[in-house]
């Protein structure tokens, strides 16, 4: 399957991703717990196929910001967890990653598009996508980065996807892991409020980096419709990968008690999937080649970016 | 009654010797009620959060608390890398919904007193928790950012009508002795309680003997335990009676934290819990007054269990 995309890259033919999971599922009335992956397994899949017939070529899992320091975290340490714990949360991460994958597959035989659609195992920082101040170490990003990219490898997913990648180390470290396993990996970095990298690194150093340990596409996600726009001139300057984007929509309105990511977007209709489309057609004209929707992004959205495609958008040169 | 006759009759009560029942868990019985806790309900859904303040009135609690857990300025500034990345993709309300969100459990808490009969006073305890997350004492501020931002929170509650602060799942003594200032220095009445680890010590690894020391030359009201498991909490009592002497309580919690929510087991059902709580008492005979309440995943059924101690 990812021959196919790999070759429709090649060409600079525009890829469209899905949208968002989370927010989606939120909207949808998931009471957000475990990803859903344990009670809301058919709101899930339903996602997914919504994706898919709203045109996506390309389905992500939905594993944003899943992996086993969510639950560590809100611990002491290991020895409290397994004290006053819920029984089974050491191995509940990969667990989650395997009906991830599941889910999406289960979807795309539904949907019939097994030769058509590809599945993309999503990575993200391990620490919350926000806070690169609290990022681990390198070495220690890489085996635990690793840990759940062979999780997708034996999923088995398509390619994997960085999402929301926060540092340049970080992102190293993960696409390094990645690439062990043997899959394809794209990176996508999270933009600060300058368009720079969320700490504060360059977005083209990050870009020329992940050229070079050998990332096949680089995008750029989470930040608002217009700040995408100015970022992926900056792409293009940086490296000669398929460059892509996916916007957030909406404004992140984080619950009173959580402490990891939760995905919680307000005030998304200021994006109508028709303003959404026209400043898609900008990272065209920017040279991006993967278009898709980050947080407050619905299915209505990448239906309203696959009916442009399908009219004029085609015809727009990268 | 105001909020210091309030607050004084409690006061009298344990002075006398007399037992205190505290209200059960707020927020995993949200949960146990098939709501999201996600943002406390205290906006969405409050009259969910009013009725579990008037069932623990019903069931004979003397004191409630407010459902504020962990809810401070912080723990929306954490999602964000700075100010300025949460201004730039930020709500725009998230500056102020802290402190609107708690007058607004405070606000509820005074609502469900007045609406429920009760033949004995009840107070109003605003929960405070620890600034960064309850169980990560590694994550903690310096004392002087804790002022600060205690400082903010404290005038809320206490501007909303809460009779005193409760500091709950407090995990290390600095942090507790920040509060303490602060909360003296405006003047509220603060009950202070520390959540022990299974040698009944602090996950600082200080001790109690040690909590005792800083904060009651500085005017705590009550050292309490809470949020750990039953023999913890016990473990911890022991180390607490044999050294404190203002009135000393406990509530502790029942079933597992499955972040992000909560496991509800069958091991301590009310008669179980209300023995245990019972034995605690006796543990704290010395020190007078007692408080006797529940933590996460208990219930009012656990309250009224309890209340056949008062």
């Amino acid at each position: 399957m990812y021959e196919h995309l790999r070759s429709r890259l090649q060409r600079r033919e525009p890829i469209l991703l899905d949208g968002a999971n989370g927010t989606e599922l939120v909207r949808r009335g998931v009471r957000w717990r475990k990803h859903g992956l344990l009670t809301d397994t058919e709101a899930v899949e339903q996602l997914h196929r919504d994706y898919l017939a709203a045109g996506s070529d390309i389905i992500r899992t939905n594993t944003f910001q899943l992996n086993p320091r969510i639950f560590l975290n809100v611990f002491r340490n290991r020895e409290h967890m397994r004290h006053i714990g819920a029984p089974g949360l050491e191995d509940l991460a990969p667990r989650l990653l395997r009906t991830s994958v599941r889910l999406a597959r289960q979807a795309r035989a539904k949907a019939g598009r097994e030769g058509t659609a590809a599945i993309a195992g999503v990575l993200s920082p391990l620490e919350h996508c926000f806070r690169p101040d609290l990022a681990p170490p390198a070495d220690q990003a890489r085996r635990e980065h690793e840990e759940l990219a062979l999780v997708f490898a034996e999923g088995t997913v398509d390619f994997l996807l960085l999402e929301s990648m926060n540092t340049i180390a970080e992102a190293k470290a993960a696409l390094a892991a990645g690439r062990a396993t043997g899959l394809p990996v794209w990176v996508s970095f999270v933009l600060g409020p300058e368009g720079e990298l969320l700490n504060r690194e360059s977005l083209g150093q990050a870009a020329a980096e992940m050229e070079r340990g050998g990332a096949e596409a680089v995008l750029v996600n989470c930040a608002p419709p217009p700040d995408t726009t100015r970022a992926l001139a900056t792409l293009k300057r940086s490296c000669s990968l398929p460059v892509g984007a996916f916007a957030h929509i909406g404004r992140f309105s984080p619950p009173s008690w959580k402490f990891e990511f939760f995905p919680q977007f307000t005030d998304t209709e200021e994006w109508p999937p028709a303003r959404y489309a026209s400043e898609a057609k900008r990272w065209r004209e920017e040279g991006a080649t993967i278009l898709g929707g980050c947080c407050g992004t619905g299915p209505a959205h990448i239906g309203a970016l696959r009916a442009w495609l399908a009219t004029d958008g085609r015809s727009v040169t990268a | 009654m105001n909020s210091a006759t309030m607050y004084g009759a409690i006061a009298e009560k344990l002075l006398r010797g007399e037992t205190i029942i505290l209200d059960g868990a707020i927020g995993t019985e949200i949960l146990r009620r098939n709501v999201s806790w996600a943002d406390h309900q205290l906006a969405d859904r409050p009259e969910v959060v009013r009725s579990i303040h008037e069932d623990y009135i019903r069931a004979g609690a003397d004191v409630l608390s407010t459902n504020s857990f962990q809810l401070c300025r912080r723990a929306f500034d954490n999602h964000f890398r700075d100010v300025a990345h949460r201004r730039h993709i930020g709500a725009v309300d998230l500056d102020e919904r802290a402190n609107r969100m708690l007058a607004a459990s405070v606000r509820l808490t005074l609502e469900a007193r007045q609406r429920t009969v009760a033949p004995r006073p009840v107070a109003v305890a605003a929960a405070v928790t620890t600034l960064e997350w309850c169980f990560r004492p590694d994550l903690a501020p310096s004392a002087e950012q804790a002022r600060a931002e205690y400082r903010e929170i404290f005038q809320v509650v206490k501007d909303a009508g809460a009779d005193l602060i409760l500091l709950e799942t407090v995990n290390s003594i600095p942090e507790a002795r920040a509060a303490l200032e602060v909360a003296k220095d405006i003047g509220m009445p603060c009950w202070i309680s520390f959540v022990p680890d299974e040698r009944g010590r602090l996950f600082t690894g200080e001790t109690f003997p040690q909590a005792v020391a800083e904060l009651e030359p500085r005017g705590v009201d009550a050292i309490l335990l809470n949020c750990a498991p039953p023999d913890d909490i016990t473990a911890g009592m022991v180390e607490l009676a044999s050294h404190a002497h203002v009135p000393i309580g406990a509530y502790a919690h029942i079933g597992r934290f499955d972040p992000p929510e909560w496991l509800f087991t069958a091991e301590y059902p009310p008669p179980r819990y209300r023995e245990v709580a019972a034995h605690w008492k006796q543990i704290g005979k010395r020190n007078g007054g007692r408080i006797l309440g529940g933590c996460c995943g208990t219930t009012p059924e656990h309250i009224t269990a309890l209340a056949t101690l008062r």
